[in-house]
């Protein structure tokens, strides 16, 4: 062999050689090969309402100058996929760092102890970014209005936090003013049912004689079962004082669950029909066919003036006002009083409009490979100056202590004035709504009646009622099983580390969490079996 | 073959072997993988695990089974994997065996799609057996506890069931773990419908222990004074209700106290008056 083809081999060797540890460097590692490079993590949301991107995006922008190798991107995901949208993102492992979720989100109850992390931890340490404010040094949780009440009440782990929340929002009629002097002619509205009754009158008086269609309040699906849900929940008030036997002054969706199951209420109990019947006069004052229609387009009769009200929660205040060409006034709802005809008499006294809890709540994707990045912009959000950008920008209230509340939007906050029981409602959890939304057309119409609806619930309730009450059951015991090897893994943390105690304090609170977990998954095991043994 | 073929190869190797061998996998420590476990992060862990040098075969077993059990369901090829390592393990006399031994009948009480609560129950009364006052031990009296107030059939008197658990009680010392206990067992009260007399000593008692997270404090806090007016103890649920309105500001229950307290002051008024 000569040596020009000895170096022509030995070329070729190094060349193939070079070229083979760079294909393995390829497919093994993911990280690139120069540190520092600018990483980018994702948070997607269904707010999309006008107002609330813009104060996400505010704080991105700012989060950016404070940290320049990191891009945070915003995913708007509308409202009717969203649910569709996060199931198949979570399955496929392809969904955002950060991601929007809330409990009342029927069927997906099972969602968070998979595929989100707790926050717990971060939680009780100060946030950095609120140095030099009024805030710095307090536990990041109580540096939130309602220090996280939504996550002490709805986390899928009694005592874990999954979420930080960005706003508060209570439910409120929006009034077209201006119509309402054209109708009434005078721009104060009703002070309680009776005066909404006769506005109904009214109202249908001056459609007929201006030929047009104009109608008390906006109706779509969305709107009606929100406006539904908060008129039932005031009337039920008095039933849920009586099904509160755990005397918590107070039910959460899996007690009401269980009382019905256990047969201590009905839907033709006659406090509950009287509240149906509050429900139909509310759906007689809605455009025929609004079942059939979606939010915006309750919005849109709104904005036309084809409607008085619309009912919705402040979470709609930016848009209707951004986009209304006419005064928009944000009541508080008139409610039925004690000498109401309809439903006085099971009236416990005026009820909750808005408990000023926050939410809009961001949760950590479990697998999200940038958790300390996700962790931190989380932070920087919630800060006073990120809570500050967001609800400069997007109209919405703050969920931060001491961030300033707009005057135009200081009136969205309710006063503590109103009874909150919960219990009985046109939704129990789970898939129960859709039932109540399918069931819906046995009241309406000429040959519908609150007795037909009532007898029809009663007849599909309990079977997606033990359902919603099975995955609750499910979430606890999913929400527990993991925790053994924190526990025994923290346990073999305190032998190793400069700090024994906040270890075996962190090992105290897993496991004060189990217990919870554990002893609430049995009781609901415990209570499906009762129900299945009827 | 061009003359450069040479030495763009060498170049290319060169620069190739920097990056790897820059980026030679690290060795990782014992406590990286108790932390990865301990921030659910199992996956890493068991990364982390591969590249533990001079760790004894016992902790590296238990590792892997902790590692095993934190992505449940267990599947039945898995279980015959872990089992018998844990089984193992508990023959030893130390931390590891009875960390094993508690896990075991971890495995046994929840982890086993159809749970053997009597095989559970034995192995907990070994391991209070085996390391008497030991933290598993009074970990494994509360998991008894819970399953024995919720779960079994026997007894069918929940009176009789509960006076079995405070026996269990009677043997666990901390603090916190009685409190969880006592918590369970209160509630469970109210589940058989107790009394409300006898409901209330076990709240009451977890209530003072303190250091609940999350609802539960405010809740107990809340049930303890609605618990005592309905017993008629007049003064005890002012105590309760007024310690919940100046400790709970954001409760969005206030409302539902403040109108309980207002009876409860009423009621105290009228029997202070009563002749």
């Amino acid at each position: 062999m000569t040596a020009r083809t000895l170096r022509k081999r030995l070329g070729l060797l190094l060349f193939v050689t070079g070229y083979l540890v760079a294909v393995y460097w390829v497919f093994t590692r993911s990280q690139p090969v120069v540190e520092g490079d600018v990483t980018t993590i994702r948070i997607a949301h269904w707010q999309i309402e006008l107002g609330p991107p813009d104060g996400i995006e505010a704080a991105i922008k700012r989060y950016e100058e404070l940290n320049p190798k990191v891009r945070v991107k915003q995913v708007m995901v509308p409202g009717p996929v969203y649910r569709q949208w996060m199931r198949a993102n979570f399955a496929g492992d392809n969904a955002p760092d950060i991601v929007e979720y809330g409990a009342w989100l029927d069927g997906l109850a099972d969602l968070p102890v998979r595929y989100f992390e707790p926050l717990t931890e971060e939680l009780l340490e100060p946030n950095a970014y609120n140095d030099g404010t009024a805030l710095a040094g307090m536990p990041w949780q109580e540096t939130f209005a309602d220090e996280l009440q939504e996550q002490r009440i709805n986390s899928p782990e009694p005592g874990q936090y999954y979420a930080v929340t960005m706003t508060r929002g209570s439910l409120r009629l929006f009034c077209n003013l201006d119509l309402l002097e054209e109708i009434t002619g005078s721009r104060v509205p009703p002070a309680d049912w009776a005066e909404m009754r006769i506005l109904f009158q009214q109202t249908a008086e001056y459609a007929a004689k201006e030929g047009r269609i104009v109608t008390p309040f906006a109706g779509s699906k969305d709107n009606a079962m929100w406006m539904m849900g908060f008129y039932m929940g005031g009337v039920m008030n008095t039933v849920g004082q009586q099904l509160d036997t755990d005397a918590m002054l107070g039910l959460y969706p899996r007690q009401s669950q269980w009382m019905y199951l256990k047969g201590a209420w009905h839907y033709q109990d006659p406090a509950v029909k009287a509240a149906l019947a509050l429900l139909k006069e509310i759906n007689d004052q809605m455009r025929p066919g609004y079942m059939s229609l979606l939010r915006d387009e309750a919005t849109r009769q709104f904005l036309r003036s084809e409607s008085l009200f619309i009912f919705t929660g402040t979470w709609d205040a930016t848009s209707l006002r951004r986009l209304a060409e006419f005064d928009v006034g944000v009541l508080r709802c008139p409610q039925p009083t004690q000498d109401d005809p309809v439903v006085g008499k099971y009236m416990l006294g005026h009820f909750s409009d808005g408990n000023n809890m926050t939410g809009f709540g961001f949760y950590l994707n479990k697998r999200s490979p940038h958790r300390k990045i996700a962790v931190d912009f989380l932070r920087f959000l919630t800060s006073y100056e990120g809570n500050k950008l967001f609800t400069d920008h997007s109209g919405w209230l703050p969920s931060i202590k001491t961030v300033p509340v707009a005057p135009e939007i200081a009136s969205y906050i309710s006063p503590d004035d109103g009874y909150a029981y919960g219990g009985p409602n046109i939704s129990l959890g789970g898939g129960s709504r859709a039932i109540f939304e399918s069931n819906l057309h046995h009241m309406v119409g000429p040959q519908g009646s609150v007795d037909k609806l009532a007898e029809a619930l009663d007849e599909a309730m309990p079977a997606v009622t033990r359902e919603a009450l099975q995955v609750e059951q499910r979430a606890a015991r999913w929400a527990m099983l993991p925790q053994d090897t924190r526990i025994v893994a923290l346990a073999n943390l305190t032998v190793q580390l400069a700090e024994p105690d906040a270890q075996a304090l962190r090992r105290e609170r897993l496991e004060s969490a189990q217990n919870l977990s554990e002893g609430r998954a049995l009781l609901l095991a415990r209570q499906l079996e009762i129900v299945d043994q009827r | 073959m061009p003359r450069s073929y040479p030495v763009i190869g060498t170049l290319l190797l060169g620069f190739a072997l920097a990056v790897t061998g820059g980026a030679t996998e690290d060795s990782a420590s014992l406590d990286s993988v108790w932390n990865f476990a301990a921030n659910s992060q199992p996956i890493e862990a068991r990364v982390a695990l591969k590249k533990v040098d001079g760790v004894d075969e016992r902790t590296r077993l238990l590792a892997r089974a902790i590692l095993d059990l934190a992505r449940p369901p267990i599947a039945e090829g898995d279980w015959q994997k872990i089992e018998p390592v844990l089984a193992q393990l508990a023959q030893g006399d130390d931390e590891i065996a009875a960390q094993a031994l508690y896990l075991h009948a971890r495995m046994y009480q929840v982890h086993k799609s159809v749970p053997d609560y009597p095989r559970a129950e034995a192995l907990y009364r070994e391991l209070a057996r085996r390391w008497p006052g030991s933290h598993w031990a009074q970990l494994g009296y509360v998991k008894l506890g819970l399953f024995k107030l919720f779960s079994v059939r026997e007894p069918q008197d929940a009176r009789v069931r509960l006076q079995q658990v405070g026996v269990l009680l009677a043997e666990i010392q901390e603090p916190s773990l009685r409190r969880d206990l006592q918590l369970q067992m209160g509630w469970a009260g109210l589940f058989y419908e107790l009394p409300y007399d006898e409901v209330l000593p076990p709240l009451i008692a977890a209530e003072a222990v303190g250091g609940m997270m999350g609802i539960t404090p405010e809740d107990l806090t809340t049930q303890i004074g609605e618990l005592s007016f309905r017993a008629g103890r007049l003064e005890q649920a002012k105590y309760y209700f007024e310690n919940f309105l100046e400790a709970y500001p954001s409760n969005t229950r206030r409302f539902n106290v403040s109108q309980r307290l207002t009876e409860v002051r009423a009621a105290l008024a009228k029997s202070e008056a009563a002749p």
